[in-house]
């Protein structure tokens, strides 16, 4: 018998997450899958003082940054891509608001690693002699910031090499297109670092597009990167990365995309999106309604929709996944 | 044979990127402008590149357009694997196997230094207090600036990109010249050239100062060095870049399908 850990988006967010907290995001980023409907549940719940770890910034980091829910952010890459500056993250960095730590994508997804091997640093090729090393937006008074990514020697032959301090995040909310209830998940697309930091999180909430039967798992066990076995709690959100794409399951939604980050470029605009896209997106029905009948229809179909197709007769329907959910509804709930 | 079809600036710019990537090497593009000029070469001179992105998507050839980012469903509906960021920009990138690395630049220096991650508008100083404008970060390109056997830059020739020495090093080029990459223990052979708007760039061999190679039939050396924060040199052999024949601009447009470089 497998375990049921479906847990409603809420209750998840309720019981994983507290203000202050190291979140990590494992998506394949910056414009890509990710949970961003968890970031939304982030918002709802009112949690501040959080402290990010996106080995790319996202809608998600530019959303939860645009309404001064992160204090300290640690991050790769920090844009949208070809949507541009993430407006939201821009703003909080430039006000001082928010200290953004830079890494690199492959430093960010190394220090995950490190994290998960339960090194205390990863030896670096990269990074080093840029300011990415000698400058630190949490010690910014110390210049060069030495220990942010010290030198240390290579005991073999002497060479000098950079050290990445590894992370273990409190909390890991992954975007995975396909998990089975006890938390068997395959990613469609690029993992980014996915992998890794599934491994170094010490909580860990798997966001599905769809649940899918336990037998999918054992017809495709090389392809379930992320086993049921690391798995805290599964949470069923169709279209969870909106406005970003999932491959197989929807395409990117530019308009959305874009009026987003419109939106958070001004403390007003941001106020209007959080009202609208936030605070009245709680249940499933609001949240489709507000991406869209048409919308929605429109982003299932995908050029990538093929990739789908070996999984389908596994997806389960809403009731099937609502009663799976209903069976661990925190006590006192509806 | 020059084309009859008008070139923007910044499809030269793409195409001569491109002409840079050669057949049958290992590459790794960015995204937007740098992904279109690797394309452009897949679908021009260089059938059999191979190309990989950050994130690990293998063989992929974009569908619909110029994807949106590196792991857009645009490239993701022929791919024939993905995997993730730990091999593609470790195992194949900072390892120092991939040959050629295409990155883009908010501010570049005369030694090929790329700045992407904030404005100042001054030099930083002692106490590091937020940019101005906060720009997207490194990203990958730092991976690939310190482990790509070489790679290749791209900017817009405005002077104020292109500075004595940037406010902020995001990427590596030759840091302060000379041997300064090997004395650091980096892996990859740096910047072999700076394409812009205007023409090529390309670093002295001992000093690693960035030079004028080449420019465009509608640009000149005056032109340029006006357009260039620093003191350009010249170097003895430059030339005028080539036109893009027809054969090149159908085959950029072909995969810049959505117009990207042809917008004003």
């Amino acid at each position: 018998m497998s375990t049921n850990k479906l847990l409603s988006l809420r209750d998840a967010v309720a019981r994983f997450s507290a203000d202050g907290m190291q979140y990590a995001s494992g998506a394949a980023l910056p414009v890509g899958s990710d949970a961003i409907a968890f970031g939304r549940e982030l918002l709802r719940q009112k949690r501040v003082r959080l402290h990010a770890l996106f080995h790319c910034n996202s809608q998600q980091l530019n959303l939860l940054a645009a309404a001064g829910a992160v204090d300290r952010a640690e991050c790769g890459f920090s844009g949208l891509e070809v949507f541009g500056f993430a407006n939201g993250l821009r703003r909080a960095v430039e006000s001082g608001r928010l200290a953004l730590e830079d890494y690199s994508n492959l430093s960010m997804a190394l220090r995950f690693l490190g994290g998960a091997m339960n090194w205390p640093f990863v030896p670096a090729t990269v990074n080093v002699g840029s300011d990415i090393a000698w400058r630190s937006a949490f010690a910014p008074d110390v210049y060069p910031a030495e220990e942010k990514i010290p030198a240390v020697t290579d005991p073999f032959t002497g060479k000098k090499l950079g050290a990445l301090i590894s992370l273990k995040p409190e909390l890991a909310a992954i975007h995975v297109t396909l998990s089975d209830p006890e938390g068997n998940a395959i990613m469609i697309g690029t993992e980014w670092s996915r992998f890794e930091l599934s491994r170094a999180a010490k909580k860990l909430v798997l966001v599905a597009d769809h649940i899918v039967d336990p037998a999918c798992a054992r017809q495709y066990p090389n392809l379930v990167r992320i086993p049921g076995v690391l798995v805290d709690a599964v949470v069923w959100q169709p279209f969870a990365a909106w406005p970003q794409s999932s491959p197989g399951a929807y395409d990117i939604d530019e308009a959305h995309m874009r009026l987003m980050n419109e939106e958070l470029a001004t403390e007003e605009g941001t106020a209007r999106y959080v009202e609208k896209f936030v605070t009245k997106t709680a249940s499933l029905d609001d949240y489709l309604a507000a991406i869209g009948a048409e919308t929605v229809e429109r982003l299932q179909k995908s050029s990538t929709s093929f990739l789908l197709d070996p999984y389908r007769k596994w997806i389960k329907t809403r009731e099937e996944v609502e009663t799976l959910v209903a069976q661990n509804a925190l006590k006192g709930d509806e | 044979m020059s084309a009859n079809l008008p070139t923007t600036r910044q499809e030269m710019m793409a195409i001569a990127t491109g002409r840079e990537i050669r057949d049958g090497e290992l590459a790794i593009f960015g995204v937007g402008l740098s992904m279109l000029a690797g394309y452009f070469a897949q679908a021009c001179h260089a059938p059999n590149v191979r190309s990989i992105t950050e994130g690990g998507v293998f063989g992929a050839t974009p569908v619909g357009g110029l994807p949106w980012g590196i792991e857009c469903n645009r490239i993701s509906s022929n791919a024939v694997s993905f995997t993730n960021a730990i091999d593609a920009l470790g195992f194949l990138v900072a390892s120092g196997r991939c040959d050629v690395g295409v990155i883009g630049a908010a501010q570049v220096d005369k030694f090929g230094n790329v700045n992407t991650t904030g404005i100042w508008g001054r030099e930083i100083g002692q106490s590091y207090a937020p940019p101005k404008t906060r720009l997207t970060g490194a990203g990958g390109a730092n991976d690939i600036a310190s482990g790509a056997r070489r790679f290749v830059i791209m900017a817009n020739h405005e002077k104020k990109r292109f500075v004595d020495k940037v406010e902020y090093i995001s990427s590596p080029g030759y840091l302060d010249g000379g041997d300064a990459r090997e004395r650091l223990g980096l892996i990859g052979g740096g910047p072999s050239a700076i394409i812009t708007t205007l023409g090529i760039l390309r670093p002295h061999p001992e000093t690693k100062e960035f030079e004028l190679s080449a420019w465009f039939s509608f640009s000149n050396v005056d032109e340029i060095r006006a357009s260039t924060g620093w003191d350009l040199k010249v170097a003895k052999d430059a030339s005028q870049v080539p036109d893009a024949t027809e054969i090149e601009l159908l085959a950029l447009r072909e995969v810049d399908k959505t117009g990207m470089l042809r917008k004003k």
